[in-house]
């Protein structure tokens, strides 16, 4: 049995962790290309959210490189990821693979079933070592999250453009070769030196946070890395999402040291009601993204996203009354990477115009990570 | 006080009953009535390019309705059956119709949930009436008429009186009257049985002579039945329909043909695509033609590929009927 799962940002350090750690066979699906996109937009429905097509391609990509078993998470939410698993299941039989599908569901009616499948997964391996390995792989996620965070946040004081993306990436292996849990102490100090260590320079700073549905947000290749371009423009950046946001079991998101609650009871005066996905979410951390003292928001959106739909018409109206920018990004397997490169150039133009008019002076220390 | 129903989405499922509770409420009720060129072109100007059409044209009828009325009446339906959600677009609908306004009008959103159980529903129904009068046996009664005309609504459509007549309670004329070649026309309400965006499909497949059937002539034990045999439950409500009467009607040859209609770009039912042409294939007893409407659909384009879909019906029968050494030659 190989296993393998879509790319979704960083979660294949995650992933890989956990099953390196049990000793159990798994296929690293190849990284995110133009050729996974156009394979999924090839097999996947016309209009089906983009998620749904590029993670298809990694599904594919990984069944060729020699996968046969294919983890997903499933649910049962008004957006439709929660029925990606059995669609995917349904478009690559029919395209003729020989493969198995587990769909993972975490809602209490399916947690029996969902504990037989882990069962399969892990081979005959322990639940205790299992468990070691998901807190191992876990500690690991959250020390990912905290150097991006870094990243986001001083990217913009680079002295050569690039050295703080060169930077992470030396911290992402050095996390990988992580030997044991004991020793993440040390490498989240050397990590952090490294993070650092980039020359700076000092430069006037505009602030502008990242909303938006949570692939898009996480995953830098189908987002055309619209973190470091925003970085690279002068921005100091600051996103509403993070990888264990989203596996932490107590599903609480700290967005700028605040909870979810705080963005659902923002979010009210515009958003009544649970959308399902993020919407809600985009809506009220583009306001609490106001209250901090940030100059703009964009939100990234896949195209025919439900959630985000809602959200992206409701965004105007916020927008208007707080007299925050906001910039709606849509992208598909179409969107031109020089389209989004002008519109985020000329954002964080209007955002640093509006901030120097407004004279206003927010501070920047940097947030207390989780 | 007026009230205005916007007719679009959910109206063509419960006009008749907002219809009727409002006005025995005792509130005067406007209607924006049937989609029109130019409530189509005003919501499109005023909605996401990302919307669905049939968001498009809610957000036509909120802004040709929202100058004559004091306040607009958007229910915001989050699920109409246990263990179900509606679609996502229905969930921030009236949030979606206060920003459509630009927070210009008064709506009024009752909230109706079955997933929070019957109780929470009826307190709801009930805090609406509040707005309107404070007796309450009034409120109780006007609630009472309005399910009855409601379910009679309902029967009505099952029975399969085009949608116009079973709205105004008249008799029309019947969409399946037994003619030779019986075609599934399936779909949300609001892409089937608009007029304007179908292009009065349903009226046109008569004139060829050809009967309909729509997802609520289907008899729902046997889109039950289907959807017992799906590996994964959709947790749609109304895709759970939808999917329902195209695997019973393909199943039990319900009828010759089947056209999905679809509006663009409409998130569950691209999913429930996939698994409706899959499925149908595997049954392998009926064709089916899934018609995707945006708001550029041509009429052109559209008439041609309903007329050769009901011509290649024809012909099929008319081979499956003849014996087989006929076809040999």
């Amino acid at each position: 049995m190989k296993i393998s799962w879509p790319h979704m940002g960083s979660l294949e350090f995650v992933m890989g962790s956990v099953f390196e750690e049990m000793g159990v066979d798994y296929v690293l699906p190849p990284p995110n290309s133009q050729r996974t996109l156009e394979l999924g937009a090839r097999h996947g429905p016309e209009f089906a959210c983009f998620p749904l097509k590029t993670t298809l391609g990694n599904f594919i990509e990984a069944i060729e490189k020699g996968a046969d078993t294919l983890i997903m998470v499933a649910g049962r939410g008004p957006c439709r990821f929660g029925y990606y698993a059995e669609t995917q299941r349904r478009i690559l039989e029919e395209a003729g693979y020989d493969f198995r599908m587990v769909p993972l569901e975490f809602e209490p009616a399916k947690i029996p079933a969902t504990l037989r499948r882990l069962h399969d997964l892990k081979q005959g391996r322990s639940w205790l070592s299992l468990y070691r390995a998901i807190k191992f792989a876990l500690n690991k996620a959250y020390l990912i999250d905290r150097l991006e965070r870094q990243a986001l946040h001083q990217r913009y004081l680079d002295r050569e453009k690039g050295a703080t993306t060169a930077a992470l990436k030396r911290c992402y292996a050095l996390v990988w070769d992580a030997g044991s849990y004991a020793a993440l102490d040390g490498i989240e100090e050397e990590a952090f030196a490294i993070m650092h260590s980039v020359p700076r320079v000092e430069r006037e700073e505009v602030k502008i946070g990242i909303v938006g549905e949570f692939y898009l947000v996480l995953e830098p290749f189908f987002n055309l890395n619209v973190e470091e371009q925003l970085g690279n423009l002068g921005a100091y950046v600051e996103r509403n999402i993070y990888l264990t946001d989203w596996l932490r079991p107590s599903g609480e998101r700290p967005v700028l040291g605040h909870r979810e609650h705080a963005s659902e009871l923002l979010a009210m005066a515009y958003l009544t009601h649970k959308v399902g996905g993020e919407g809600i979410f985009s809506v009220g951390d583009t306001v609490l993204f106001h209250n901090q003292g940030f100059d703009g928001v964009v939100q990234l959106m896949p195209f025919t996203c439900m959630p985000e739909t809602i959200a992206k018409s409701i965004l105007p109206l916020v927008s208007r009354d707080l007299g925050i920018p906001v910039l709606s990004v849509v992208i598909d397997e179409m969107t031109g990477r020089a389209g989004v490169a002008t519109r985020l150039e000329a954002f964080t133009d209007l955002a640093r115009f509006r901030r120097r008019a407004h004279g206003r002076e927010a501070d920047l220390t940097l947030q207390p990570a989780f | 006080m007026k009230v205005g129903i916007p007719g679009g989405l959910l109206y063509y499922r419960y006009g008749r009953l907002w219809n009727s509770f409002l006005r025995a409420l005792g509130a005067e009720v406007v209607e924006s009535g049937q989609t029109t060129r130019s409530i189509l072109t005003s919501g499109v100007s005023k909605a996401e390019n990302e919307s669905c059409l049939a968001v498009k044209v809610f957000y036509g009828h909120v802004l040709a309705l929202q100058d004559k009325v004091d306040a607009l009446f958007v229910p915001r339906l989050v699920s109409v059956k246990k263990r179900t959600h509606t679609c996502p677009k229905m969930l921030g609908l009236p949030d979606m119709a206060r920003a459509a306004t630009g927070d210009g009008s008064t709506i009024i959103s009752p909230t109706i949930d079955f997933q929070s159980g019957l109780w929470h529903n009826y307190k709801a129904v009930y805090s609406l009436g509040r707005i309107f009068t404070s007796n309450p046996l009034r409120i109780i009664g006007a609630g009472i008429k309005a399910w009855r005309e409601h379910r009679l609504y309902l029967e009505r459509l099952t029975l399969g009186l085009d949608h116009k007549s079973a709205l105004e309670g008249e008799a029309g004329s019947l969409l399946c009257e037994g003619r030779e070649l019986r075609i599934g026309v399936i779909g949300h309400h609001y892409n089937v049985y608009d007029t304007f965006t179908t292009m009065s499909l349903l009226e046109r497949l008569g004139g060829m002579g050809v009967d309909a059937v729509t997802a609520d002539m289907v008899p729902e034990k046997l889109r039950d039945e289907e959807l017992k045999r799906l590996p994964k439950d959709i947790y749609w409500s109304y895709e759970q329909e939808v999917a329902g009467a195209i695997l019973a009607c393909s199943r039990h040859r319900l009828v010759d043909g089947i056209i999905f209609m679809i509006s663009f770009p409409c998130g569950p039912d691209s999913i429930i695509r996939v698994l409706c042409e899959q499925e149908n294939k595997a049954i392998g007893n009926v064709p089916m033609l899934t018609l995707v409407m945006d708001e550029h659909t041509g009429e052109g384009g559209f008439l041609t590929r309903i007329e050769a879909f009901v011509d290649m019906l024809r012909r099929r029968k008319v081979r499956n009927e003849e014996p087989r050494e006929a076809i040999a030659v």
